[in-house]
């Protein structure tokens, strides 16, 4: 240490400052900013490119204009993480002039990421197994695409046991966070009315790996279905698990809010057998933007698209819509214009409810194919409903959007 | 004044205008971050792997304070600061019982538990998703919600923070803990009680910890799980090894550039952790002295060529 | 049974060359990619499960000798930042190579399907895995105490300038050593393939683990590792049947206790 050093920190600095930080480059005054905030790192990794791929495709529908305006579409990554995504929303917002935000994938940044956008008053749009965007912690800016918790535990539970009227003994397996607690109540309120009885149900933290203790106390039980409430790697590991200790395929397993393909293509045949999967998108929907989405999507990448990029499409072709009958780019008319519309889209009949800003639309539910039935690879289910009941009155917790 | 203050005068008035305000901020919180640890870590050769435990523990608590009892500003930084020096207090006397290997997993276990306790405790916490809504009130009038005030805010206390640092280590204080860092045994030998000198550095290195996670909680409104765990952890003594362990500014350089690589590499390529990997490697095998090492070795090979 | 196959390559390699390999868990991902992908070339999983971890020994091998080797005398700040820009490479460049995706893969059908225990159904796989890693353990341990080059590893970890003034090439034992501890991981990687499925995030859990085993066991205590990796797996399955959410959690409180109460572990000598 010494003379030597200090005297080097001085240019050090300079240096530093000449290297230069990424150039803020502002947005042109006529340009309309949209922000994707994917998981490129962390936990969702995997889904984060995929993501972007369908809210690209929405936007290139258009040819990257709204309103006559060119658009400029910026991507982040949320890095799984509620702080760094913070940080890059906001960097996005104040550097870039973004003032539509569409994302991020888990429940948790997406809180994070709805209180910026309620601090930086900028469009929010986000597709997840949170109620609290629509519930709790609701406020004017954000929007949920996803179905309710409710829409979807009533959806699954109703056809399930249409198809199951005897399978009356449930244990559940739930991913130990806000998400899979409201989903385990729906279930049980909604299982009341079918006479179920539920002989076990457990919580796991997330990213849990070591599924056996959990499927060895499911197994002993002796349930005649056993439901997981979990997303993602769990989903898939807790699905691999049940069928190496032989839960399945004599017992039926739900996977009450699951990703559709991209959990599916992570299995193989033979452990998807008697699996019943619930989703709010599956490539099979027969709706004409479904039918083209999928077709398109296929063609450009080669397989069929799950819940992710379908959901990072779907809302951004309602945002789209937004912008179609608010006739303006100014982020409070593309709100009020999003607020009770209806539109048949991706899913079918779609709504934003103007009380809690959560989206009304169906929620599928299929049936995974045994491999002799499978046409081709991705064949892997047929939807056998949908189901569309919003959540009653009764559980809304969005008492007040409030203001601009 | 020396070139490296003056350096750092500058790099303080001009930053905001280079990059974002709220960026230019989190350098300078997370470069106490790392001065705290360099106590530890440089200076008193101690491998601290659960600085996160402090960083974390004083944004909840002030975070908490902040946003269900409206408190002030000096009173939050006041809490941050004393829950970093408490929760080390802790730590640090469990820990300074062990060395070499057996400290570092040491420390980095019970960072795990007191992850494990911000997890669970989701009505305080939040769990897994972060405690929102920590507010920034305003101070003397001035309102801090203005990125460019807050700024100033965080870069003076930063300042401060580097003044009193300096203080320390040049001060006997500072000599006893290079001291134990050299030799160990003959410092003991000498008549220091070297477990109470480690459990002070604890302290000091808990405090600036603590300073730093009260300001990034009012930063950026809100406590993430992370801020306690592993990354924070592993975060800090990433950068503060890439800054150079060895010199009192080698935390801050370290800030600079972990902070931008994070950000500017993650717009380029997703696969980034791949080049920091990279870094970290390079800076190991070549430049043990972070980068003030390898600008200092750069201005030697320079100066010794227009010699020639 | 994984745990403590895991824990014994760590505690080798922790042991021998004193250094905290953070990448230990990145070869314990890559053992199961390259189980996988040979699987997908010669078609045999038996085949594949003795040539892959061959492949991350190999790996280990050149870590040790393009890398670690300089790191000796260098503290272990800088050996624990190595390893973990290492574990980082490693396992981005599996995404790089493979992908972000993760997929299953099913165990050979002779070990499909499961075993009615009276008590409990228990997959023939998982008997499997038990029985194999216990055989490996116990090859290990026997070629640690009974053989020459077994001794002269051991003996490094007691004491290694006594080694070299031994005449013994310090520099191959660690070579060796780690490259050993390397192909544990990768074994223990390609063996827990069928079982937890394959994802680039593999390694991360497992890592945490083994220091954990370690620790328990006392550092550069083999055996010691051993039986606290097993010791970890009952403890996990038993706290799992009261407090499922902390299973994972109750690992670390337990190291932290052994660290604080006996740091030479619950077997440990020295």
């Amino acid at each position: 240490m010494g003379n030597l050093k200090r005297r080097n920190l001085l240019k050090l600095g300079a240096a530093t400052a000449a290297l230069g930080f990424p150039a803020i480059i502002r947005a042109q005054p006529k340009e309309v900013v949209v922000l994707g905030i994917w998981p490129q790192t962390g936990a969702f990794s995997d889904v984060g490119p995929i993501l972007d791929r369908g809210m690209r495709m929405a936007l290139e529908e258009r040819d990257m204009k709204i309103q006559g305006r060119p658009v400029k579409y910026v991507v982040r990554d949320s890095g799984t993480q509620a702080g760094a995504a913070t940080r890059r929303v906001e960097e996005a917002v104040d550097g870039e002039g973004a003032k539509f935000v569409i994302g991020p994938w888990s429940s948790g940044v997406a809180l994070a990421v709805s209180e910026v956008a309620k601090r930086k008053k900028v469009f929010h749009y986000f597709s997840g197994g949170t109620e609290d965007i629509s519930g709790s912690r609701c406020h004017r800016y954000s929007f949920q695409w996803a179905a309710s918790p409710y829409t979807a535990a009533k959806t699954v539970v109703d056809n399930f046991m249409k198809a199951n009227p005897k399978a009356r003994r449930w244990h559940l397996l739930v991913a130990d966070y806000a998400f899979g607690w409201s989903v385990e109540k729906y279930i049980k309120e909604v299982g009341k009315t079918h006479g179920l009885e539920f002989v076990g149900a457990d919580r796991h933290p997330l990213g849990e790996r070591e599924f056996s203790n959990y499927v060895q106390k499911a197994a002993a039980n002796r349930p005649d279905a056993v439901a997981m409430i979990n997303f993602g790697l769990d989903a898939v590991s807790g699905a691999r698990e049940i069928f190496n200790f032989g839960l399945t395929p004599k017992v039926p397993l739900i996977m009450t809010w699951s990703s559709g393909v991209e959990e599916l293509v992570q299995l193989t045949p033979e452990i998807r057998e008697n699996i019943w999967v619930g989703s709010n998108f599956y490539y099979t929907a027969d709706t004409p933007v479904a039918k083209k989405f999928v077709a398109s999507y296929q063609q450009k990448f080669g397989n069929p698209p799950g819940y992710a990029p379908s959901a990072a499409y779907g809302m951004t072709r309602m945002m789209l819509h937004a912008f179609d009958k608010a006739k303006s780019v100014e982020v409070r008319d593309v709100i009020t214009a999003l607020e009770g519309i209806e539109v048949n889209d991706l899913v079918g009949r779609m709504r934003v409810d103007p009380k809690t800003h959560q989206t009304l639309r169906p929620y599928f539910f299929m049936r995974c194919k045994p491999k002799s039935a499978m046409k081709h690879a991705t064949d892997f289910a047929d939807i056998i409903a949908t189901g569309d009941t919003p959540l009653p009155a009764e559980y809304a917790a969005c008492k007040d959007l409030g203001g601009f | 004044m020396n070139r490296a203050t003056i350096a750092i005068l500058v790099a303080v008035v001009l930053l905001p205008f280079v990059v974002r305000p709220v960026i230019a901020a989190e350098i300078w919180l997370f470069a106490i971050f790392g001065l705290g640890l360099n106590l530890l870590l440089g200076y008193t050769g101690l491998l601290s792997f659960g600085q996160g435990t402090f960083f974390g523990s004083a944004a909840y608590v002030a975070g908490w304070l902040l946003k269900h009892y409206a408190i002030n500003v000096f009173f939050a930084l006041g809490i941050g600061i004393g829950v970093g020096a408490l929760s080390a207090l802790l730590v640090g006397y469990l820990c300074v019982q062990r060395s070499g290997l057996y400290f570092i997993m040491l420390t980095f276990a019970l960072n795990q538990l007191f992850f494990f306790i911000a997890y669970q405790w989701t009505s305080v916490t939040g769990g897994e998703d972060g405690m929102p809504g920590v507010p920034r009130p305003a101070l003397l009038g001035i309102d801090f919600k203005d990125p460019l005030a807050y700024y100033i805010f965080v870069a003076a206390l930063f300042l401060i923070s580097l003044w009193i640092m300096k203080r320390i280590v040049e001060s006997p204080l500072g000599r006893i803990l290079q001291a134990i860092r050299e030799n160990e045994v003959r410092a003991e030998a000498v008549g220091y009680n070297v477990a109470r000198f480690k459990l002070l550095a604890f302290v000091i290195g808990g405090a600036f910890s603590g300073l730093a996670g009260v300001l990034y909680a009012m930063l950026f409104g809100i406590v993430p799980l992370e801020a306690i765990g592993f990354v924070s952890s592993g975060n800090v003594v990433f950068a503060t090894l890439i800054g150079g362990s060895g010199s009192l500014y080698g935390p801050i350089i370290g800030s600079f550039v972990f902070i931008w690589l994070s950000e500017s590499m993650s717009v380029v390529w997703e696969r980034w952790p791949l080049l920091l990997g990279v870094a970290f490697v390079i800076v190991v095998l070549f430049f043990r002295g972070g980068v003030v090492e390898a600008w200092s070795r750069f201005w030697l090979w320079q100066s010794s060529r227009q010699k020639a | 049974m994984l745990y403590a196959l895991m824990g014994l390559g760590l505690s080798l390699i922790t042991g021998v060359l004193n250094i905290p390999n953070f990448a230990h868990g990145a070869l314990f991902a890559i053992g199961a990619y390259l189980l996988v992908t040979t699987v997908g070339f010669i078609g045999n999983f038996w085949l594949a499960l003795l040539v892959a971890p061959l492949g991350v020994a190999l790996v280990g091998l050149l870590i040790e000798y393009l890398g670690i080797r300089r790191l000796y005398a260098a503290g272990h700040d800088y050996q624990l930042l190595f390893t973990f820009g290492l574990a980082l490479i490693l396992s981005e460049g599996i995404i790089v190579i493979w992908g972000p995706v993760g997929f299953s893969h099913l165990p050979p059908a002779i070990l499909r399907g499961g075993v009615d225990l009276g008590f409990t159904f228990y997959p023939k796989y998982r008997l499997f895995v038990m029985g194999a890693a216990g055989l490996l353990i116990l090859a290990t341990w026997l070629f640690l105490e009974k053989t020459r080059y077994g001794a002269i590893m051991r003996a490094g970890i007691e004491n290694k300038e006594m080694v070299s003034l031994l005449g013994i090439d310090i520099h191959k034992l660690f070579t060796a050593a780690f490259a050993l501890g390397a192909y544990l991981a990768g074994i223990a990687g390609a063996l827990t393939a069928p079982i937890r499925g394959i994802n680039p995030n593999m390694g991360v859990d497992m890592l945490g683990i083994a220091f954990v085993v370690v620790a328990l066991g006392g550092l550069g205590n083999l055996l010691g590792a051993i039986a606290a990796g097993l010791l970890i797996g009952i403890a996990q399955a038993v706290v799992a049947a009261y407090w499922t959410e902390a299973s994972t959690a109750v690992i670390f409180a337990v190291m932290a206790l052994v660290l604080l109460i006996r740091p030479q572990g619950l077997f440990g000598i020295r």
